[in-house]
């Protein structure tokens, strides 16, 4: 059946697990809109080793499992820089320099620059992304959000009880899929099926919002089984994420 | 911080004359409802599907009239508060109520967490939910759970968790709405254990909706059934209400009990093993041979499993819940194709076509030769009326018989054609679902449960629905956990545990049952214990006409 991948204790226990979901986020974020200050491959690469090296060694990720999640990922990264590089508009500028000629295609030295600038940002996204998600338990992100970044109880934790529903749904897909099957209905991608998805993922909503309230969710103030405070560690590892970044960034323009 | 409410003492609740219509619907969901309970007394409440009961939960643990629209009547005090006026919190620190699914009633990752979510928002302190949270579990059974995913318990342990959950803030008044029609038998069984040992201290006043009466009848101090249109039929001490009124519930398609015997000594007679799944002599409808299959490569469903089912058979596929019963019913049918072994399927009489492997059949052709009822009848509706879900591909001759099959099976599309399939309650559901596979009357028809939560009219119907299809020359293989369905339909018992194939057993005698039609031939069903149930000895619901029944009793 379908799991959705889960960090282990293991993962949760390390000091990258053990800091706040929100300056993950927050590094996460910082450091996308770094890179958008340059085109220099330079950075974008140091921050990727980085972001590895601190899943394996502050996160203790097995290096496997890090492979595992980062491949598929690093392969739509390759993919969208190819692609990039291939179709860009500047290909038909006579006046830019020619990188290479396949056939009818001309691809200029500009295209293949944007094109790695593009991949290797998409790179720097996964890895980062796929640490976090490696060291990150929903119930502590959604805790963190609602704790620390203050955002409302009823969305937080609503969003998390829905999160639970996706393999259930991903399931519910596959019978309704299989249910035109046996009725005699070619199993293609007909709109039917998404209707009967979109009923079934309202429908348990309905229910679990109503077992929600039964529980006198969002009826009054609430109180916390699970406190998330700020820690140094939180300042540690958020001060070493913008010192790296910036560092990435005056290797790049040096 | 708000200061926990004091609870944790049983409570009384007092209804006079409720009931409640849901706006756009013709006529109330129940009515007219009276009774008393008094603290720590246990209420039954049983009925035919469709009849109002789980409404009747919501309205005792306060959503209704709260989160649905419509119209109330009368006046409900429950622990002393008026739920349709009282703050949400309030009721809630007071009543808890159980739902059928568990995976719709969960809302935290970690089981820890789920245990304390209505704690934290009732505003325990953080002291108080360390504490209460581990008595909360080991009160279901779950003690060292703590730390655990929800998602990777069984059903039954996620309907215990549940109850955790819901028992954590010590509310006064427990509802219960079908808590076990998920379960396996056994996890249905350790549900019940802890039921009562809860109402054997009379911690809570409880209000059941349940239908395995063997489970629920022993933990009732008040049966409350209600009738077709919601109102009550009878109201009083179990005994009572058995030796006053059993005939006419039975009548209205409740279940009652008395029947346990029966169904203990239906499978004390089961031949001994022996066989290894293949067929003596004769052609097959189906043949898996050397079946395994499995969804992620690297945990087997199901290993080496062969199997072979000839017309006219009806086997019961029996074994835990996760023993490989869904994924070996979808393998016959052609839906999920075996990553070792084959399987073939008989053409039928019409299309005259040779065997073939169901999973590379075009599907116009799979569906003539085969039906398959899923588990869960609302992850297989295709439409939006009932009308059009049964006519779903047919051609004109079959949608005849496809508004008579309706009719039998108590959904009459004058009535029902019109309604969305999903706002039908859960037994019609499942007859829809299975009037939809019988509809092309296919030659291998495969059920994944259906007897699931259905009342003793619509188990009835489907008995004799089944028994037609099999005189015709059907094979009818059926997954199911229901002892009661396994005694009355099976002429070989399969069981699987860990994806094989542990078990094969024929029934010696042709079960009266199927073979005059109906159950109704009384001495087939005679209790051997002396209590009281005129219920099996009553005419059989009108809308399934037996063959050959006997004369009129009772």
């Amino acid at each position: 059946m379908i799991a959705l991948a889960a960090p282990a204790d293991e993962q949760l226990a390390s000091p990258l697990g053990r800091t706040s979901p929100l300056v993950k986020l927050g590094i996460a974020l910082g450091w996308l809109l770094g890179l958008v200050l340059t085109l220099d491959p330079r950075p974008p690469l140091i921050l990727v080793a980085l972001a590895v090296g601190a899943g394996l060694v502050l996160g203790r990720i097995p290096a496997r499992r890090l492979a595992a999640g980062l491949l598929p990922l690093w392969s739509v990264a390759l993919g969208i820089g190819v692609f990039n590089a291939l179709f860009s508009g500047t290909n038909v500028d006579p006046t830019l320099a020619e990188f290479a000629r396949l056939g009818p295609f001309r691809v200029t030295e500009q295209a293949v620059a944007n094109g790695v600038a593009i991949a290797l940002r998409v790179l720097t996204i996964a890895a980062v992304g796929v640490v976090f998600g490696l060291t990150t338990d929903s119930t502590r992100l959604v805790d963190a959000l609602v704790q620390q970044g203050r955002l409302p109880e009823r969305f937080g934790y609503g969003a998390l009880a829905a999160y639970q529903a996706i393999p259930r749904l991903a399931e519910a897909l596959t019978t309704l899929r299989q249910a035109r099957r046996i009725r005699g209905l070619r199993t293609s991608w007909h709109p039917s099926i998404l209707v009967g998805l979109l009923v079934l993922a309202i429908r348990h909503g309905d229910r679990l919002a109503l077992a929600m309230d039964a529980r006198a969710f969002g009826a009054g103030p609430r109180s916390r089984y699970r406190e998330v405070r700020w820690t140094i560690l939180d300042g540690v590892v958020g001060l070493a994420a913008i010192v790296a970044l910036v560092a990435a960034l005056a290797i790049g323009t040096a | 911080m708000t200061v926990p409410v004091p609870v944790g003492r049983p409570a009384t609740i007092e209804a006079e004359a409720i009931g409640f219509q849901y706006a756009g619907r013709p006529r109330p969901a129940f009515a007219d409802v009276s009774f008393r309970l008094e603290p720590g007394e246990c209420l039954l409440v049983v009925g035919p599907s469709g009849s109002g009961k789980s409404s009747l939960a919501l309205a005792i643990a306060g959503l209704i009239p709260r989160e649905f629209p419509g119209r109330w009547r009368g006046r409900l005090r429950v622990a002393g508060l008026d739920p349709t006026t009282a703050e949400a919190t309030a009721v809630a620190a007071r009543v808890g109520i159980v739902f059928q699914d568990p995976a719709s009633q969960l809302v935290m990752d970690r089981v820890e967490d789920d245990v304390a979510f209505g704690l934290e928002n009732l505003g325990w302190p953080p002291a108080a939910m360390r504490t209460r949270v581990p008595e909360a579990l080991e009160a279901v059974g779950l003690a060292g759970f703590e730390r655990r995913r929800s998602t990777t318990l069984s059903g039954g342990e996620q309907q215990r968790l549940a109850l955790a959950g819901v028992l954590a803030p010590r509310p006064g008044i427990l509802v219960l709405d079908e808590p076990t029609a998920n379960l396996d038998p056994p996890g249905a069984r350790a549900f019940a254990e802890r039921l009562a040992a809860l109402r054997g201290r009379r911690a809570a006043t409880i209000v059941l909706v349940e239908h395995r009466v063997e489970l629920a009848w022993p933990l009732a101090d008040w049966i409350l059934a209600l009738g077709d249109d919601g109102r009550p039929m009878e109201f009083g001490r179990p005994a009572e209400v058995l030796a006053r009124s059993a005939e006419r519930l039975a009548r209205a398609g409740i279940w009652l009990p008395g029947e346990e015997a029966r169904i203990a000594a239906a499978s004390a007679t089961l031949a001994p093993g022996g066989r290894d799944g293949r067929l003596p002599t004769g052609p097959a409808v189906v043949e898996a041979r050397d079946v395994g299959y499995s969804y992620d490569r690297r945990t087997a469903a199901l290993r080496s499993v062969s199997l072979a089912v000839g017309a006219g058979e009806r086997v019961a596929l029996v074994g835990p819940n996760g023993s490989g019963k869904s994924t070996l019913g979808r393998l016959l049918v052609g839906l999920l194709r075996p990553t070792a072994g084959s399987i073939r399927l008989a053409g039928s009489e019409r299309s005259g076509q040779p065997p073939a492997d169901p999973a590379r059949l075009p599907a116009a052709e799979l569906a003539r030769r085969a039906g398959y009822v899923f588990q869960d009848p609302e992850q297989q509706f295709l439409t939006s009326r009932v009308a059009d879900e049964v006519m779903v591909g047919l051609g004109p001759a079959e949608r005849a018989a496809a508004a008579e099959l309706m009719d039998r099976i108590g959904l009459p599309l004058s009535e029902f054609g019109d309604r969305s399939p999903y706002t039908l309650s859960g037994g019609e559901q499942r007859r829809l679902s299975l009037a939809c596979a019988l509809v092309r009357r296919p030659a291998l028809l495969v059920l994944d449960e259906p007897t699931f939560g259905q009342d003793r009219r619509g188990y009835e119907a489907l008995l004799a629905i089944l028994g037609e299809r099999l005189e015709a020359g059907c094979a009818v293989l059926a997954a199911t956990h229901d002892e009661r369905f396994v005694a009355d339909f099976a002429g070989r018992v399969v069981r699987l545990e860990g994806g094989r194939l542990v078990d094969d057993r024929i029934v010696p005698a042709a079960r009266p049952t199927l073979d005059a039609g109906l159950p109704a031939a009384g001495a087939a069903r005679r209790p051997a214990t002396a209590e009281p149930r005129p219920a099996t000895a009553e005419p059989r619901a009108a809308i399934a006409e037996p063959r050959s029944r006997p004369s009129e009793e009772g």
